[in-house]
C-alpha cells in the first residue's frame, strides 16, 4: 500500500527524513507570524483535531475495533477545560483539568472496555459504544446546571490566555502546535513499543496472537485506555482554542469527525491523521465561509457534505486520500502501459 | 389495579413500536449478516413521509368536501405540512378518515421500501461480509439522510394530531385505555405473526434460510440469492418506515432526532434479545417496553440510563442475549 510505505515508521528515521521533519517544523514555527487571527484559529484546530484523529487511529487502525463513543472522551475534555478555566483562567487550573480528564478517561476507558470487549464482536461493540455515546450526550443535555444544556457553556474570560504561558492567539497557536508534537511522539512511542507491536499482531490475526500466549483482552484494554486519554486531552486543549463547550462535541458528529480524519489520512498510519485533520477542518471552514457569503439554506448543514464525502471515501478510497491517490496512479500507469502495448501490436 | 392495566397497555404499545424497528434490524442482521446503522434514518423518513402525506391528502380532501374549511398553521421548509380547520360541528365520515390514514401509511412504507432497495443496490451491495465497512458506510448514510430530512422539512419540531378515529380514551373500571395504544399492540402482533409465517412457511423464508447455511448450493440450483437479499433488506427498511409512521402520531411531536433515539432502542433490543434472533427481538421489545414504562413510573430520573444499563449488564454477563438466542453468524 503506497500510503503505508510513505508514512511508515517501522524503520529507524534516517538523516534526510530528520532534516525534512526539522524543516517542516521550522516552517510551522515561522508562518504564524504572518497569519490573521482566523487563520491562527484554524491552524490550531487542525493541530488538535490531528491528535484526536490519532487517538482514534490507535484504536481503529491498530486494533481494528470501531468505537462509536470516542466523542464521549473528547467532549468531556472540552467540558472539563471550560469548567475549570471558568474558575480561573491560568495554567494551574489547566493542569488540574488535565489531571481530572486524565483520571476520568482512564476510568471511563476501563469501564467501556469491560462492557465492550467481553463479547469480542465488532457489531456488538459498535452498537454499544454508539448507545453509550448517545446516553452521555443525553445526560449532558439534561444536566443544565453544569453543562448549560443545549445552549452550551462559554468560557467567561474574554481574553485568549493561559497565564503565564501565553496571552494571545499566536501563543495559543504555539501551544497547540507543541501539543501536537508532544502527543505525536508519545503515541508513536506507544505504537512502536512492544505493546504496540502486540496490538498490530491482534489486528492482523487475533486468534494467532492469542495462541502465542498474549492476553489479547488486556492489550485491547490498554489500547482503549490510551486512546481515551489522548482523546480527552485533545478535547481539553480544544477548549482553550474554541473557548466554548456544547453537546455537539459529545455527539456522534464528533465521532464521525474522528472517523473521517483517519479515513482521509488512511487508517493505521498515525501521521495520516495530521493530513486528515487539515483536510477535514479546511472543508468545514470553507463551507462556513461559503454559507456566510452565499447564505444558502443547505449550507447550514455541513454534515450533509462532510457525510457524503465520508460515504464516498468508504466506498472508493478505503485506504485514504493518499492511498487512493497511489491506487489511481497505479491504475493510470497500468492503463497507459496496456495502451502502449496495444498500439505496438 | 387500574393503574397497572394502564401501564401494561402503555408498555406493550411501546414494545410493539420498538418491535417494528428492532425486527427489521434483527432480520437483516440474522439473515444477511449486515448491521444497519442507517435504520434510524429509515424510521425517520417513514415518520416524516407519513406526516407529510397524511396532512397533504387530508387538506385536499377536506377542502373538496367543505367549502368553508380553512387551512391553518403550516410547518416545514421545502415541503410543508399544513393542518386544516373543519367548519364547526362538521366531521369527515369514518371511512374517508380511514382511507386517508391508510393511504398515508402506504405512501410512507412504500417510500421507505424504495429507499431500502436503493440503499442496498448502491451501498450495502458492496460491503457484504465486511462488517467494519458496513458500520462505517451505514453510519455515514444515517448522518447524511437525517440532515436531508432537516433540509426538506426544517430542523424545528412541530406538533401533529392523531387520526380522529384513533384519538379516543376509554375508561374501563379505573383503567384509562388509550385507543392508539391498543391499535399499536394489534399492529405489532399482526406484523409479528406475518413475519413469523414468512420466515418459517414461505418460499422466501426457505430460500433465505438455505442461503444462510450454504449460499453456493442455493446458487447452484438456479436461485438468484442476491435478489432475495435486496428484497429482505428493503422489507426490513419498510418495517422501520412503518414504525416511524406509527410513532409520530403516538408522541404527537415530530422531531428529527427521533431516528437516532429509536435506533438506539432497537440496538438495545437486539443486544438484549440476542444478536440476529427474531424471537429474541420480539421478547426483547416487550421486555424493554414494559420496563421503560415501569421505570418512568417509579424512578423517572433513571429512565435515560436504565436501558443502556440493562444492555451493558446483558453484554457483560449474558453475551448471547437475555434469552440466549443469538445467531452465531452475526458476529
Amino acid at each position: 500500500m503506497g500510503s503505508n510505505v510513505l508514512l511508515s515508521f517501522d524503520r529507524k528515521p534516517d538523516l534526510p527524513k530528520l532534516i525534512a521533519l526539522a524543516a517542516l517544523i521550522t516552517v510551522f514555527l515561522v508562518i504564524p507570524q504572518f497569519m490573521r487571527n482566523t487563520q491562527l484559529i484554524m491552524m490550531s484546530r487542525i493541530f488538535i483535531l490531528a491528535v484526536y484523529g490519532m487517538s482514534y487511529d490507535i484504536l481503529r487502525g491498530y486494533t481494528g475495533f470501531i468505537n462509536l463513543g470516542q466523542a464521549i472522551f473528547f467532549g468531556s475534555g472540552v467540558y472539563m477545560g471550560v469548567i475549570f478555566l471558568n474558575m480561573q483562567n491560568d495554567l494551574w487550573f489547566f493542569m488540574m483539568a488535565a489531571a481530572s480528564i486524565f483520571a476520568a478517561s482512564v476510568v471511563g476507558g476501563y469501564i467501556m472496555s469491560k462492557i465492550v470487549l467481553r463479547t469480542g464482536g465488532v457489531v456488538a461493540a459498535a452498537m454499544v459504544t454508539l448507545a453509550l455515546g448517545e446516553i452521555v450526550r443525553n445526560i449532558a443535555e439534561r444536566w443544565r446546571t453544569v453543562t448549560g444544556g443545549q445552549d452550551g457553556l462559554p468560557l467567561r474570560f474574554s481574553r485568549v490566555a493561559l497565564e503565564p504561558l501565553f496571552t494571545t492567539r499566536l501563543g495559543a497557536y504555539y501551544f497547540a502546535f507543541i501539543f501536537l508534537i508532544v502527543m505525536t511522539f508519545v503515541l508513536r512511542a506507544f505504537v512502536l513499543s512492544p505493546t504496540g507491536r502486540v496490538l498490530q499482531a491482534i489486528r492482523e490475526n487475533e486468534q494467532r496472537a492469542r495462541f502465542l500466549g498474549y492476553d489479547t483482552q488486556k492489550y485491547k484494554t490498554i489500547a482503549l485506555i490510551v486512546s481515551s486519554v489522548a482523546a480527552g486531552l485533545s478535547g481539553l486543549v480544544f477548549a482553550v482554542i474554541v473557548r466554548f463547550a456544547n453537546t455537539d462535541y459529545l455527539s456522534i458528529t464528533y465521532t464521525l469527525n474522528a472517523l473521517l480524519i483517519t479515513l482521509v489520512g488512511g487508517t493505521g498510519t498515525l501521521y495520516g491523521s495530521i493530513l486528515g485533520s487539515a483536510f477535514v477542518t479546511w472543508i468545514q471552514n470553507f463551507l462556513l465561509d461559503l454559507n456566510r457569503s452565499l447564505g444558502w439554506d443547505i449550507l447550514r448543514y455541513p454534515m450533509l457534505f462532510v457525510g457524503s464525502l465520508y460515504i464516498l471515501l468508504v466506498i472508493f478510497m478505503p485506504a485514504g486520500l493518499l492511498g487512493g491517490f497511489f491506487q489511481l496512479k497505479n491504475w493510470w500507469e497500468r492503463k497507459r502501459l496496456s495502451r502502449g502495448t496495444d498500439s505496438t501490436r | 389495579m387500574g393503574t397497572i392495566v394502564t401501564l401494561v397497555v402503555n408498555g406493550l404499545a411501546q414494545g410493539a413500536l420498538i418491535f417494528l424497528m428492532a425486527s427489521g434490524l434483527s432480520i437483516i442482521l440474522g439473515m444477511m449478516g449486515v448491521i444497519n446503522f442507517a435504520h434510524g434514518t429509515l424510521f425517520l423518513w417513514g415518520g416524516y413521509m407519513y406526516v407529510w402525506s397524511y396532512y397533504a391528502i387530508r387538506l385536499r380532501v377536506v377542502m373538496a368536501w367543505f367549502e368553508t374549511a380553512v387551512p391553518v398553521t403550516r410547518f416545514g421548509n421545502i415541503l410543508t405540512i399544513q393542518g386544516v380547520q373543519l367548519p364547526p360541528g362538521e366531521t369527515l365520515p369514518f371511512l374517508a378518515e380511514l382511507v386517508i390514514f391508510i393511504a398515508a401509511l402506504l405512501v410512507a412504507v412504500g417510500f421507505v421500501f424504495v429507499m431500502g432497495l436503493v440503499f442496498e443496490k448502491l451501498f450495502i451491495n458492496r460491503v457484504y461480509g465486511r462488517v467494519p465497512a458496513q458500520i462505517l458506510i451505514t453510519l455515514g448514510i444515517q448522518v447524511v439522510f437525517t440532515d436531508i430530512v432537516r433540509v426538506i422539512w426544517g430542523p424545528n419540531p412541530f406538533p401533529i394530531d392523531r387520526p380522529p378515529f384513533l384519538n379516543g380514551v376509554s375508561v374501563v373500571g379505573t383503567a384509562r385505555i388509550v385507543h392508539y395504544n391498543v391499535f399499536l399492540i394489534l399492529v405489532g402482533l399482526v406484523i409479528a405473526v406475518i413475519i413469523h409465517r414468512i420466515l418459517t412457511k414461505s418460499r422466501i423464508g426457505m430460500v433465505i434460510r438455505a442461503g444462510l447455511q450454504s449460499p453456493d448450493h442455493v446458487r447452484a440450483i438456479g436461485i438468484n440469492i442476491k435478489r432475495y437479499f435486496t428484497i429482505v433488506f428493503a422489507a426490513g427498511a419498510a418495517l422501520a418506515g412503518l414504525g416511524g409512521a406509527l410513532y409520530m402520531p403516538l408522541v404527537g411531536n415530530v422531531v428529527s432526532t427521533a431516528g437516532m433515539n429509536n435506533q438506539i432502542l432497537a440496538f438495545i433490543v437486539v443486544v438484549v434479545g440476542g444478536l440476529g434472533s427474531f424471537m429474541g427481538s420480539f421478547l426483547g421489545s416487550i421486555f424493554l417496553g414494559l420496563m421503560g414504562v415501569g421505570i418512568a413510573m417509579t424512578v423517572p430520573g433513571l429512565s435515560v440510563v436504565a436501558n443502556v444499563l440493562i444492555m451493558a449488564l446483558v453484554l457483560m454477563f449474558r453475551p448471547n442475549g437475555l434469552f440466549g438466542l443469538a445467531v452465531s453468524r452475526a458476529d
